[in-house]
Protein backbone atom coordinates (compact mmCIF):
# COMPACT_ATOMS: atom_id res chain seq x y z
CA UNK A 1 0.00 0.00 0.00
CA UNK A 2 2.56 2.37 1.28
CA UNK A 3 4.80 1.42 -2.36
CA UNK A 4 1.47 2.58 -4.30
CA UNK A 5 1.10 6.04 -2.46
CA UNK A 6 4.59 6.39 -2.82
CA UNK A 7 4.51 6.21 -6.61
CA UNK A 8 1.43 8.41 -6.84
CA UNK A 9 2.73 10.91 -4.85
CA UNK A 10 6.24 10.67 -6.93
CA UNK A 11 4.52 10.82 -10.44
CA UNK A 12 2.05 13.77 -9.47
CA UNK A 13 4.96 15.79 -7.94
CA UNK A 14 8.79 14.63 -7.97
CA UNK A 15 8.10 13.83 -11.46
CA UNK A 16 5.27 16.24 -12.10
CA UNK A 17 4.92 15.49 -15.83
CA UNK A 18 5.14 19.24 -17.09
CA UNK A 19 7.22 20.75 -14.58
CA UNK A 20 9.61 18.06 -14.33
CA UNK A 21 9.92 16.19 -17.35
CA UNK A 22 8.50 19.12 -19.59
CA UNK A 23 5.75 17.42 -21.35
CA UNK A 24 2.36 18.94 -22.30
CA UNK A 25 3.09 22.74 -22.53
CA UNK A 26 1.16 23.08 -25.34
CA UNK A 27 -2.15 22.65 -23.14
CA UNK A 28 -0.34 24.49 -20.20
CA UNK A 29 -0.03 27.57 -22.06
CA UNK A 30 -3.12 27.42 -24.16
CA UNK A 31 -5.81 26.28 -22.04
CA UNK A 32 -4.86 27.75 -18.61
CA UNK A 33 -6.69 31.40 -19.23
CA UNK A 34 -9.48 30.47 -17.97
CA UNK A 35 -9.53 29.08 -14.54
CA UNK A 36 -12.86 26.75 -15.29
CA UNK A 37 -10.90 25.83 -18.94
CA UNK A 38 -8.09 24.63 -16.67
CA UNK A 39 -10.22 22.28 -14.77
CA UNK A 40 -12.34 20.89 -17.59
CA UNK A 41 -9.08 19.96 -19.11
CA UNK A 42 -7.37 18.92 -16.50
CA UNK A 43 -10.69 16.29 -15.52
CA UNK A 44 -10.45 14.87 -18.79
CA UNK A 45 -6.87 14.27 -19.11
CA UNK A 46 -7.12 12.79 -16.27
CA UNK A 47 -9.52 10.09 -17.58
CA UNK A 48 -7.86 9.75 -20.94
CA UNK A 49 -4.24 9.46 -19.76
CA UNK A 50 -5.40 6.86 -17.23
CA UNK A 51 -7.13 4.90 -19.56
CA UNK A 52 -5.26 5.38 -22.64
CA UNK A 53 -2.18 3.82 -19.60
CA UNK A 54 -4.88 0.76 -18.91
CA UNK A 55 -4.91 -0.09 -22.93
CA UNK A 56 -1.16 0.36 -23.74
CA UNK A 57 0.01 -1.76 -20.77
CA UNK A 58 -2.80 -4.17 -21.66
CA UNK A 59 -1.52 -4.38 -25.74
CA UNK A 60 1.66 -4.46 -24.84
CA UNK A 61 1.64 -6.85 -22.61
CA UNK A 62 -0.38 -9.16 -24.47
CA UNK A 63 0.75 -8.61 -27.92
CA UNK A 64 3.80 -6.46 -28.39
CA UNK A 65 6.27 -8.31 -25.90
CA UNK A 66 5.04 -11.83 -26.62
CA UNK A 67 5.63 -11.18 -30.64
CA UNK A 68 9.10 -9.13 -30.06
CA UNK A 69 6.96 -6.24 -32.06
CA UNK A 70 8.68 -3.39 -29.52
CA UNK A 71 10.04 -1.65 -32.32
CA UNK A 72 5.80 -0.18 -33.10
CA UNK A 73 5.57 0.86 -29.74
CA UNK A 74 5.34 4.42 -30.18
CA UNK A 75 3.28 4.07 -32.94
CA UNK A 76 1.01 1.56 -31.32
CA UNK A 77 0.37 4.07 -28.44
CA UNK A 78 -0.17 7.05 -30.75
CA UNK A 79 -3.10 4.55 -32.33
CA UNK A 80 -4.36 3.55 -28.65
CA UNK A 81 -4.46 7.27 -27.35
CA UNK A 82 -6.16 8.36 -30.49
CA UNK A 83 -8.78 5.70 -30.44
CA UNK A 84 -9.21 6.30 -26.13
CA UNK A 85 -10.01 9.88 -26.93
CA UNK A 86 -12.53 8.71 -29.53
CA UNK A 87 -14.21 5.80 -27.44
CA UNK A 88 -14.35 8.52 -24.39
CA UNK A 89 -15.84 11.27 -26.68
CA UNK A 90 -18.41 8.38 -28.08
CA UNK A 91 -18.88 7.51 -24.16
CA UNK A 92 -19.64 11.12 -23.02
CA UNK A 93 -22.06 12.20 -26.12
CA UNK A 94 -23.80 8.86 -25.44
CA UNK A 95 -24.28 8.94 -21.36
CA UNK A 96 -25.04 12.73 -21.62
CA UNK A 97 -25.40 15.04 -24.80
CA UNK A 98 -25.68 18.01 -22.26
CA UNK A 99 -21.98 16.80 -20.87
CA UNK A 100 -20.83 16.74 -24.50
CA UNK A 101 -21.56 20.64 -25.13
CA UNK A 102 -19.71 21.34 -22.03
CA UNK A 103 -17.37 18.89 -21.84
CA UNK A 104 -16.80 17.92 -25.75
CA UNK A 105 -14.28 20.54 -26.61
CA UNK A 106 -11.40 19.70 -24.79
CA UNK A 107 -11.21 16.02 -25.85
CA UNK A 108 -9.79 16.62 -28.91
CA UNK A 109 -7.44 18.56 -28.03
CA UNK A 110 -5.87 15.71 -25.63
CA UNK A 111 -4.98 13.63 -28.78
CA UNK A 112 -1.76 15.65 -29.54
CA UNK A 113 -0.94 15.93 -25.74
CA UNK A 114 2.29 14.46 -25.93
CA UNK A 115 2.42 14.24 -22.19
CA UNK A 116 -0.10 11.25 -22.93
CA UNK A 117 2.15 9.73 -24.55
CA UNK A 118 5.48 10.07 -22.70
CA UNK A 119 3.54 8.45 -19.46
CA UNK A 120 2.40 5.30 -21.42
CA UNK A 121 5.97 5.02 -22.54
CA UNK A 122 7.76 5.70 -19.33
CA UNK A 123 5.37 2.93 -17.19
CA UNK A 124 6.02 0.44 -20.06
CA UNK A 125 9.85 0.87 -20.11
CA UNK A 126 9.75 0.97 -16.16
CA UNK A 127 8.03 -2.42 -16.35
CA UNK A 128 5.46 -1.76 -13.77
CA UNK A 129 2.72 -4.33 -12.99
CA UNK A 130 -1.04 -3.82 -13.95
CA UNK A 131 -2.17 -1.72 -11.01
CA UNK A 132 1.54 -0.08 -10.72
CA UNK A 133 0.84 1.81 -13.97
CA UNK A 134 -2.60 2.63 -13.63
CA UNK A 135 -1.69 4.37 -10.14
CA UNK A 136 1.08 6.22 -11.89
CA UNK A 137 -0.61 6.92 -14.75
CA UNK A 138 -3.34 8.17 -12.53
CA UNK A 139 -0.89 10.12 -10.63
CA UNK A 140 0.94 11.76 -13.35
CA UNK A 141 -2.44 13.40 -14.58
CA UNK A 142 -3.25 14.63 -11.17
CA UNK A 143 0.33 16.17 -11.10
CA UNK A 144 -0.88 17.60 -14.33
CA UNK A 145 -4.40 18.50 -13.50
CA UNK A 146 -3.04 20.69 -10.52
CA UNK A 147 -0.08 22.22 -12.31
CA UNK A 148 -2.79 23.65 -14.69
CA UNK A 149 -5.07 24.72 -12.25
CA UNK A 150 -2.64 26.57 -10.20
CA UNK A 151 -1.04 28.39 -13.50
CA UNK A 152 -4.81 29.28 -14.56
CA UNK A 153 -5.25 30.92 -11.33
CA UNK A 154 -1.82 32.81 -11.25
CA UNK A 155 -2.28 33.73 -14.93
CA UNK A 156 -5.69 35.37 -14.24
CA UNK A 157 -4.61 37.52 -11.38
CA UNK A 158 -1.83 38.06 -13.80
CA UNK A 159 -4.36 39.17 -16.17
CA UNK A 160 -4.84 42.29 -13.41
CA UNK A 161 -1.33 42.89 -12.84
CA UNK A 162 0.72 46.27 -14.33
CA UNK A 163 3.27 43.64 -16.58
CA UNK A 164 6.01 45.87 -18.60
CA UNK A 165 4.51 45.38 -22.31
CA UNK A 166 7.00 43.55 -23.37
CA UNK A 167 6.56 40.62 -20.90
CA UNK A 168 3.00 40.83 -21.38
CA UNK A 169 1.13 37.23 -22.21
CA UNK A 170 3.47 34.20 -23.13
CA UNK A 171 6.48 35.44 -22.04
CA UNK A 172 5.93 36.37 -18.69
CA UNK A 173 3.29 33.39 -18.69
CA UNK A 174 7.09 31.45 -19.14
CA UNK A 175 8.33 33.31 -16.82
CA UNK A 176 5.98 32.26 -13.89
CA UNK A 177 5.92 28.18 -15.15
CA UNK A 178 9.66 28.43 -14.65
CA UNK A 179 9.41 29.69 -10.93
CA UNK A 180 7.15 26.94 -10.43
CA UNK A 181 9.49 24.63 -11.76
CA UNK A 182 12.17 25.44 -9.22
CA UNK A 183 9.24 25.96 -6.48
CA UNK A 184 8.54 22.01 -7.81
CA UNK A 185 12.27 20.88 -7.27
CA UNK A 186 11.59 21.37 -3.37
CA UNK A 187 9.84 17.92 -3.60
CA UNK A 188 12.82 15.91 -5.67
CA UNK A 189 14.29 15.27 -2.45
CA UNK A 190 10.64 13.82 -0.64
CA UNK A 191 10.59 10.65 -3.25
CA UNK A 192 11.11 7.14 -2.45
CA UNK A 193 14.72 5.54 -3.57
CA UNK B 1 -0.06 47.81 -7.49
CA UNK B 2 -1.48 43.89 -5.99
CA UNK B 3 -4.21 45.58 -3.87
CA UNK B 4 -5.26 48.14 -6.73
CA UNK B 5 -5.84 45.21 -9.08
CA UNK B 6 -7.28 42.68 -6.12
CA UNK B 7 -10.05 46.00 -5.84
CA UNK B 8 -10.60 45.57 -9.04
CA UNK B 9 -11.79 42.03 -9.10
CA UNK B 10 -15.83 41.94 -7.99
CA UNK B 11 -16.16 39.13 -6.23
CA UNK B 12 -19.97 39.01 -5.51
CA UNK B 13 -20.69 39.15 -9.07
CA UNK B 14 -22.66 35.86 -10.45
CA UNK B 15 -19.71 33.41 -11.38
CA UNK B 16 -20.87 32.51 -15.00
CA UNK B 17 -18.79 31.36 -17.73
CA UNK B 18 -19.91 32.95 -21.03
CA UNK B 19 -19.61 31.98 -24.78
CA UNK B 20 -20.12 33.05 -27.79
CA UNK B 21 -22.94 31.15 -30.21
CA UNK B 22 -24.51 31.94 -33.72
CA UNK B 23 -28.58 30.97 -34.20
CA UNK B 24 -28.70 28.09 -36.77
CA UNK B 25 -32.01 27.32 -36.66
CA UNK B 26 -35.32 28.70 -34.99
CA UNK B 27 -38.03 25.86 -34.27
CA UNK B 28 -41.35 27.59 -32.42
CA UNK B 29 -40.33 29.13 -29.24
CA UNK B 30 -36.93 27.57 -29.07
CA UNK B 31 -33.62 28.57 -31.26
CA UNK B 32 -30.17 26.36 -32.03
CA UNK B 33 -27.22 27.32 -31.11
CA UNK B 34 -23.95 26.21 -32.33
CA UNK B 35 -21.19 27.51 -30.23
CA UNK B 36 -17.92 29.30 -31.47
CA UNK B 37 -14.43 28.50 -31.20
CA UNK B 38 -13.00 28.76 -27.96
CA UNK B 39 -9.82 30.65 -26.47
CA UNK B 40 -6.90 27.80 -27.29
CA UNK B 41 -6.95 26.44 -30.96
CA UNK B 42 -8.85 29.69 -32.41
CA UNK B 43 -6.23 32.32 -31.05
CA UNK B 44 -3.46 29.88 -31.89
CA UNK B 45 -0.64 31.82 -34.30
CA UNK B 46 -0.51 28.81 -36.45
CA UNK B 47 -4.51 28.43 -36.77
CA UNK B 48 -4.70 29.10 -40.21
CA UNK B 49 -1.77 26.56 -41.03
CA UNK B 50 -2.56 23.97 -38.30
CA UNK B 51 -3.54 20.35 -40.25
CA UNK B 52 -5.61 19.71 -37.10
CA UNK B 53 -8.35 21.35 -37.82
CA UNK B 54 -9.48 19.18 -40.66
CA UNK B 55 -9.27 15.85 -39.14
CA UNK B 56 -12.11 16.09 -36.42
CA UNK B 57 -10.44 18.82 -33.72
CA UNK B 58 -12.60 21.70 -32.30
CA UNK B 59 -13.64 23.47 -35.53
CA UNK B 60 -15.09 20.41 -37.51
CA UNK B 61 -16.84 19.55 -34.40
CA UNK B 62 -18.63 22.03 -33.14
CA UNK B 63 -21.61 21.80 -35.09
CA UNK B 64 -21.92 18.30 -33.08
CA UNK B 65 -22.46 20.62 -29.82
CA UNK B 66 -25.00 22.36 -31.07
CA UNK B 67 -27.89 23.23 -28.13
CA UNK B 68 -31.23 24.31 -27.52
CA UNK B 69 -32.35 27.51 -25.54
CA UNK B 70 -36.02 29.53 -25.28
CA UNK B 71 -36.21 32.09 -27.67
CA UNK B 72 -37.44 34.95 -25.28
CA UNK B 73 -35.36 37.20 -26.93
CA UNK B 74 -36.72 36.97 -30.50
CA UNK B 75 -33.61 35.81 -32.38
CA UNK B 76 -33.27 35.07 -35.77
CA UNK B 77 -30.96 32.91 -37.95
CA UNK B 78 -27.42 34.02 -37.81
CA UNK B 79 -27.30 36.37 -34.99
CA UNK B 80 -24.59 35.87 -31.98
CA UNK B 81 -25.44 35.79 -28.94
CA UNK B 82 -23.88 35.74 -25.74
CA UNK B 83 -24.87 32.94 -23.54
CA UNK B 84 -23.67 31.81 -20.12
CA UNK B 85 -23.29 28.76 -18.12
CA UNK B 86 -22.31 28.97 -14.25
CA UNK B 87 -19.19 28.46 -13.42
CA UNK B 88 -19.61 25.46 -11.29
CA UNK B 89 -21.61 23.27 -13.64
CA UNK B 90 -18.15 22.64 -15.64
CA UNK B 91 -16.94 21.42 -12.22
CA UNK B 92 -19.78 19.32 -11.71
CA UNK B 93 -20.25 17.72 -15.52
CA UNK B 94 -16.13 16.78 -15.31
CA UNK B 95 -16.90 15.03 -11.73
CA UNK B 96 -20.12 13.35 -13.51
CA UNK B 97 -18.30 12.05 -17.12
CA UNK B 98 -14.93 11.27 -15.66
CA UNK B 99 -14.36 11.54 -12.18
CA UNK B 100 -16.87 9.48 -11.34
CA UNK B 101 -16.18 5.98 -13.41
CA UNK B 102 -12.39 6.84 -12.42
CA UNK B 103 -13.18 6.17 -8.59
CA UNK B 104 -14.78 3.37 -9.76
CA UNK B 105 -12.88 1.60 -12.09
CA UNK B 106 -9.85 1.95 -9.06
CA UNK B 107 -11.81 0.83 -6.51
CA UNK B 108 -12.42 -2.39 -8.82
CA UNK B 109 -9.13 -2.94 -10.03
CA UNK B 110 -7.56 -2.39 -6.56
CA UNK B 111 -10.29 -4.36 -4.42
CA UNK B 112 -8.82 -7.51 -7.63
CA UNK B 113 -5.60 -7.00 -7.00
CA UNK B 114 -5.72 -7.05 -3.41
CA UNK B 115 -7.79 -10.14 -3.24
CA UNK B 116 -6.55 -12.48 -5.85
CA UNK B 117 -2.87 -10.35 -6.70
CA UNK B 118 -3.45 -11.54 -10.54
CA UNK B 119 -2.70 -9.18 -13.33
CA UNK B 120 -5.63 -10.66 -15.96
CA UNK B 121 -8.07 -10.52 -12.65
CA UNK B 122 -6.91 -7.04 -11.86
CA UNK B 123 -7.55 -5.60 -15.74
CA UNK B 124 -11.05 -7.44 -16.26
CA UNK B 125 -12.16 -5.81 -12.75
CA UNK B 126 -10.73 -2.86 -13.95
CA UNK B 127 -12.71 -2.59 -16.87
CA UNK B 128 -15.86 -3.57 -15.31
CA UNK B 129 -15.36 -0.90 -12.93
CA UNK B 130 -15.42 1.27 -15.41
CA UNK B 131 -18.72 0.22 -17.22
CA UNK B 132 -20.19 0.24 -13.78
CA UNK B 133 -18.79 4.27 -13.18
CA UNK B 134 -20.03 5.36 -16.96
CA UNK B 135 -23.34 3.71 -15.65
CA UNK B 136 -23.60 5.46 -12.72
CA UNK B 137 -22.48 8.90 -14.99
CA UNK B 138 -25.28 8.24 -17.21
CA UNK B 139 -28.06 8.07 -14.33
CA UNK B 140 -26.45 11.06 -12.73
CA UNK B 141 -25.92 13.08 -15.59
CA UNK B 142 -29.83 12.28 -16.32
CA UNK B 143 -30.53 13.78 -13.00
CA UNK B 144 -28.80 16.94 -13.74
CA UNK B 145 -30.28 17.75 -16.92
CA UNK B 146 -33.79 17.16 -15.34
CA UNK B 147 -32.80 19.51 -13.04
CA UNK B 148 -31.68 21.66 -15.59
CA UNK B 149 -28.59 22.22 -13.57
CA UNK B 150 -26.69 21.80 -17.13
CA UNK B 151 -28.95 24.29 -19.34
CA UNK B 152 -26.87 27.16 -20.75
CA UNK B 153 -28.52 30.82 -20.37
CA UNK B 154 -29.51 33.37 -22.98
CA UNK B 155 -27.42 36.72 -21.58
CA UNK B 156 -27.31 39.45 -24.43
CA UNK B 157 -26.48 39.79 -28.08
CA UNK B 158 -23.03 39.66 -29.28
CA UNK B 159 -21.82 42.92 -30.10
CA UNK B 160 -20.31 43.23 -33.86
CA UNK B 161 -16.27 41.54 -33.95
CA UNK B 162 -17.42 40.29 -31.08
CA UNK B 163 -15.64 37.34 -29.73
CA UNK B 164 -14.75 34.64 -27.06
CA UNK B 165 -11.42 36.42 -26.43
CA UNK B 166 -12.21 40.09 -26.66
Amino acid sequence: MKEYLLLMFTSALVNNVILGRFLGLCPTMGVTTRLDAAVGMGMATTFVMTVAALAGWTINTLLLEPFGLGYLRTITFILIIASTVQFTEMVVRKVSPSLFQLLGIYLPLITTNCAVLGVALLLVADKMSFISSVLFALGSALGFSLVLVMFAGLRERLALMDVPRLFAGPPIGFIVVSLLALAFMGFSGMGAS
Amino acid sequence: MGESAYSATDYSAPAMMEGIAQVVAVEGDMVWLVPEQGSSCGSCASASACGSRGIGTTASRLDKRRFRIDNGANLAVGERVVFGIRENVLLKASITAYAIPLTTMLLAGALAQWKYGSDPVTMAATVAGLAIGLGISRVLAGRLQTRGDLAPLFLRRARPGETCNS
